[in-house]
């Protein structure tokens, strides 16, 4: 809902009254000062329309477990990776925008972002944001946090969008001009995530300190251990954040998280089991919250190497794969049914025409019959850390048996797995986390040269729509481009998308102010600047 | 055979029936098996004991009876070759490191420290990184593991006895190297280093569920017994049958084996002093 | 006296051929695992671009036996490295968590070795009878649990039904001894069952052989009593494989509760070690390698120094 609106208002001319909106929004005193970007009335009424909280209460202390850690833990939102990181970024900094419960994104440190033709992107800085170190904020920080992604030294972790970044430039005491390469909509969408956050100019050392902008400041970091964060007063949200104090530890073994979550040594929890979601609820002290998500683990079929180059092979495997046997028996009905393409069904460019595959072994036995591979045997890859493949692999295998083909399940260890064995097997699988661009999504996975194509998919038709949708700036076009993607990947890709996860998250009841944000668990891994605790 | 568990005291028997009904499952387990080990056939999860599935249903819903019978053989086999293979390849190792020169002892005992010092979940890690986890893997990696304690114990022993009057005797009688080590030292050490097997089958069994914790260990949707209470231990809060019934399978299976052991132990004493 | 100051002389010597051994050893096992720090630091994210810069920023690019003698060399030099996930000295990374690591093996020592040689003598001593029995079942039980399903039991019945204790074991900053106290119950206690079964038997196992010998069989035959035949005459000689079975029980405790770091959330140098495996950070995996090494050593150096001031025999024949 929300890019059409945006463009809407960016190229119609709407902005003074887009920034009316702003600004009583602001007078109300609501969740966000920001949403200039988002926030038209119907989202506002949704707003409203939550079930009555009590007043944010100021203080207290909680301590907060994902479900990883390691000496890899950084400081640097460049190198940012895993889930742990993702919060420690979202507590010591903000970005230009942030991510919203609506899959958009709101403004953050910048008050406008404006475009006439989606390249040339205007924006203004917030006024009187400063640093924990008391630094105000300025557009060479900004500058300097958008272009370090460029430079190889740095090894970001984005630096494959970064490239898009032609020229970022200062252009005023509280403005900067990002030129792209090429016309990119959802511009606003991608400096959303925890990578883009906005550190000060020319910081190098990230290894002890991190001086952002954000909500907390750091007390101490110790990687792979535990993160402390205490209120920062300056924050440039009025009135936030709530907490004086967050710990932020990782704790890599599930039933341990839930049972210091039950314990009440922990007060908000990542990725809960769905087998454990009855046991938390049962303890009346502690509670799940669901998000759906557009993540997902997905079957990878090489597109060049036998027997997955063979376009029948392909279709026999999607035909039998049981999607509501994987939902219930290993997601507990935590899930979503998905189309064999990579877009959730509460995504707005959604293709809902399209028709659901279904389970149907006999049409799986005749694409086998076609492709002369009856019985044939094939290895299948999957690992513990793409969530849920070990147990996708043995379904797969019992249904394999019954359509004619036998495939051999091969466990390999969580080490290692992304940079020795995802797709470099003719069948495998691969787990991508949510992305809200659809743009970035695409470009990242499914274009024939793109850096992650998982089974190194070339359809020239796809690649050329999705030039043309970057630059459209008609909704209702770019809306059919996607469409017709979608439906190229659910015909030809060689990939299978079984199912989108939910996100389960486990908090002490006492936690208020929790609210679903669809890019990650735990608010998108940005609660520490929403959450209070009632004592 | 039928002599030794006769001349067994009470507990040995009991061991051995137990041994016994352990490696018949082991050996027929699969076929014995009411429902396939991997087909999912229930909704319910973590279902109790004496419903529709004798031993309930686990995680996923499958049926922990026939999971159970499926698993057996990887905890009876791999650490049964695994312990026997560490412990005769230790003792040989140090038998002939005991009798040997000095400095060839040394050397041998320094490069078993420095592999007996690499912790073994480490070393499991690196290894099925680096090769995968087949079978024959998991008991080379577990055999290698346990060997280098093997080997410590044993020669502790071997030059304990080698330092008894009766062996020294034999020595200066001009006794070769290889009679002193097979005729004289290893009958002495042999009851100990029994002793030891027992324990170290233990080991490799703990291992392998170490392993499983680690998501390392036996390939799914095969599970060894370890990996069985690994993969259903959020069921544990509610007393599921699917994680407690195999941990109680693995102590039965470590008592069963000790106590044949420890009985043995008594027959060869006798045999021993008989000497 | 002089022949034990002489053995630890040459046993420092020794130590160093050992610790020479082991990182060859860990250097050679690792260079056999797949993939190497630059691409595990960009995961599944990892261009071709992106790792071949950080493979020349860690110096990956050099042939293996180089990084090994650079690595070497810097050791003798007293300088550990810098670790490759983290960029920060190795040696800043140890000890930050050798001293936890040591304090939950030091108490977990201090309760399970007299607790396990008591139990085992026992169990010696009234060999056959109902006692030894029981025991023998328990300590066997014990052995045979899974020790993440013991932690895990611990933590459902102390931490979440009866909220005794914490379920991680955590510190702050300005713990008393009280605090100290819950923080270490359950993992201590998880480990002290699971090593103190393991010594409780092979004491048991070494005190019988001794009585099964013809010299103490004379002494009780002399009417000797039980008790002082053990004592006098069976334990001394005893000593030797009991020691040895408790150094190697305890070497575990440095690098082999990595579960138990685990499942308590406890920062120790075990699961840094896995850490290091996981990111292929060679310098950090090294030097925890060495670090495992040198306890053991230190541990092994104990244990014979008993058993040789324990056997008169060899405490003469060096």
């Amino acid at each position: 809902m929300k890019n059409n609106k945006q463009d809407a208002a960016l190229r119609g001319g709407h902005l003074g009254s887009r920034r009316a909106i702003l600004k009583s929004l602001g007078a109300a005193g609501l969740v966000t000062a920001a949403s200039g970007l988002v926030l038209p009335a119907h989202v506002l009424a949704q707003l409203t329309d939550d079930k009555p909280e009590a007043q944010p209460r100021q203080g207290g202390r909680i301590r907060v477990a994902t479900n990883s850690s390691s000496t890899r833990d950084t400081l640097d939102p460049a190198k940012a990776s895993l889930s742990t990181d993702y919060v420690r970024m979202y507590m010591v900094y903000s970005g230009l925008t942030q991510f919203n419960r609506e899959l958009g994104a709101d403004l953050a440190l910048a008050e406008t972002i404006e475009s006439d033709n989606q390249q040339d992107w205007h924006i203004t800085l917030r006024s009187g944001v400063t640093f924990h170190d008391g630094k105000s904020l300025t557009p060479q920080d900004v500058v300097y946090s958008l272009m370090r992604h460029k430079d190889p030294d740095v090894t970001s972790r984005v630096a494959p969008i970064a490239a898009q970044f032609e020229e970022v430039v200062v252009t005023g005491e509280r403005s900067l001009r990002i030129m792209l390469k090429a016309p990119n909509a959802d511009l606003p969408v991608m400096l959303a995530s925890s990578n883009f956050c906005v550190v000060a100019d020319g910081t190098t050392d990230f290894s002890r300190t991190a001086n952002g902008t954000g909500p907390y400041q750091l007390k101490e970091f110790s990687a792979g251990v535990r993160t402390i964060g205490v209120r920062n007063p300056n924050f440039w949200k009025p009135g936030k954040p709530y907490l004086d104090e967050i710990e932020l530890v990782g704790i890599a073994d599930e039933s341990s998280r839930v049972n210091a979550l039950l314990s009440g040594d922990i007060q908000m929890v990542l990725a809960v089991d769905p087998r454990s979601t009855k046991r938390v609820k049962r303890s009346g002290t502690c509670d799940v919250m669901q998000t759906e998500s557009s993540l997902y683990t997905n079957l990878v079929m090489r597109q060049d190497a036998y027997p997955t180059n063979n376009p029948d092979f392909v279709m026999a495997i999607k035909y039998m794969t049981d999607r509501e046997l994987i939902k219930r028996a290993l997601f507990r009905g935590y899930a979503t049914i998905a189309n064999d393409h990579p877009v959730a069904p509460s995504h707005k460019y959604f293709h809902h025409e399209l028709p659901q595959r279904p389970y149907d072994i006999d049409r799986a036995k005749f694409h086998l019959k076609k492709a002369g591979m009856n019985g044939l045997r094939v290895p299948i890859f999957a690992s513990p850390v793409a969530t849920g493949s070990v147990d996708m692999a043995a379904l797969m295998q019992l249904s394999g048996i019954e359509a004619g083909v036998h495939l051999g399940i091969n466990r390999v260890p969580a080490d290692g797995y992304w940079s020795n064995h995802w797709m470099k097997h003719p069948l495998g699988f691969g787990n991508i986390n949510p992305r809200v661009s659809l743009d970035e999504l695409f470009s990242l996975f499914f274009k024939s040269d793109a850096p992650w194509n998982e089974s190194g998919w070339q359809n020239q038709q796809f690649d050329q729509l999705l030039l043309a949708a970057r630059g459209e700036g008609d909704d209702a076009k770019r809306k059919q481009m996607y469409w017709d993607m979608q439906e190229l990947i659910h015909q030809h890709c060689g990939i299978g998308i079984p199912v989108f996860m939910n996100l389960i998250d486990g908090y002490d009841k006492r936690v208020k102010g929790i609210f679903p944000i669809p890019t990650g668990g735990l608010m998108g891994y940005s609660f520490a600047e929403h959450v209070w605790l009632d004592a | 055979m039928m002599a030794a568990i006769k001349s067994m005291p009470m507990s040995g028997k009991v061991g051995a029936v137990l041994a016994a009904c352990w490696l018949f499952l082991a050996l027929f387990g699969p076929w014995l098996a009411p429902h396939s080990a991997n087909e999912i056939v229930a909704y319910d999860v973590f279902e109790p004991l004496g419903g529709d599935y004798i031993l309930g249903t686990d995680y996923i819903g499958r049926d922990v009876f026939s999971r159970i019978l499926d698993g057996t053989r990887f905890t009876i086999f791999i650490p049964l070759l695994a312990a026997a293979l560490a412990c005769s390849v230790g003792t040989l190792i140090a038998l002939y490191s005991a009798v040997s020169h000095p400095r060839t002892d040394e050397i041998i005992s320094r490069f078993m420290d420095a592999l007996i010092s690499i912790p073994s979940k480490i070393f499991s890690l690196v290894m099925i990184a680096a090769f995968g986890s087949s079978v024959p893997i998991l008991l080379t990696i577990t055999a290698i593991s346990y060997m280098p304690g093997s080997f410590r114990i044993a020669r502790s022993l071997a030059v304990n006895v080698a330092n008894l009057d009766f062996v020294t005797v034999a020595r200066t009688r001009g006794e070769s190297r290889l009679y002193l080590a097979v005729k004289e030292i290893l009958p002495n050490i042999l009851h100990p280093m029994l002793a030891d097997f027992g324990l170290r089958f233990v080991f490799v069994v703990l291992l392998l569920s170490s392993l499983s914790f680690l998501g390392l260990g036996v390939q799914p949707p095969e599970a060894d017994l370890g990996s069985l209470v690994r993969e259903n231990l959020s069921g544990l809060a509610e007393g599921a049958p699917a994680v407690i019934v195999p941990a109680i399978a693995i102590a039965t299976i470590t008592i069963a084996v000790n106590l044949v052991i420890d009985s043995l132990r008594g027959a060869a004493t006798y045999a021993a002093r008989g000497r | 006296m002089k022949v034990i100051f002489q053995l630890i002389i040459k046993r420092i010597g020794l130590s160093i051929i050992t610790l020479f051994i082991v990182s060859a050893v860990v250097f050679f096992i690792a260079n056999l695992l797949p993939g190497d720090a630059a691409q595990e630091m960009l995961g599944q994210s990892a261009t071709p671009e992106a790792v071949a810069a950080l493979r020349e920023a860690y110096g990956l690019n050099d042939p293996p036996l180089t990084r090994y003698a650079k690595w070497l060399t810097g050791l003798v030099t007293g300088d550990a490295g810098m670790s490759l996930a983290n960029s920060r000295p190795v040696s800043e990374l140890i000890s930050s968590r050798l001293s936890k690591s040591l304090l939950l093996a030091g108490l977990t020592t201090v309760i399970a070795v007299p607790f396990a040689m008591l139990l085992g003598i026992v169990a010696a001593m009234y060999s056959g009878r109902r006692v030894d029995k029981i025991m023998n079942i328990a300590t066997l039980s014990m052995v045979a649990v899974p020790e993440f399903l013991l932690a895990t039991i611990f933590v459902l019945i102390f931490a979440v039904e009866l909220n005794w204790l914490p379920s991680l074991s955590y510190i702050p900053a300005d713990a008393g001894v009280y605090e100290y106290f819950r923080a270490f119950a359950l993992p201590v206690a998880t480990l002290c069952i699971v090593l103190s079964a393991q010594m409780a038997r092979m004491t048991r196992a070494a005190v019988l052989e001794q009585l099964s010998q013809p010299y103490v069989e004379m002494a009780l035959l002399k009417g000797s009593p039980l008790s002082r035949a053990v004592l006098r005459h069976a334990l001394p000689n005893a000593v030797g494989p009991i020691v040895n079975a408790v150094a190697l029980s305890l070497s575990y405790l440095l690098g082999g509760v990595v579960i138990v770091e685990v499942i308590f959330n406890y920062p120790g140098v075990a699961s840094l070690m896995v850490d290091a495996v996981t990111n292929r950070d060679m310098p950090l995996l090294q030097a925890c390698a060495m670090l495992f090494c040198t306890g053991y050593l230190i541990l092994v150096l104990i244990a014979d120094l008993s058993a040789i001031l324990a056997n008169p025999k060899l405490r003469t024949g060096g």
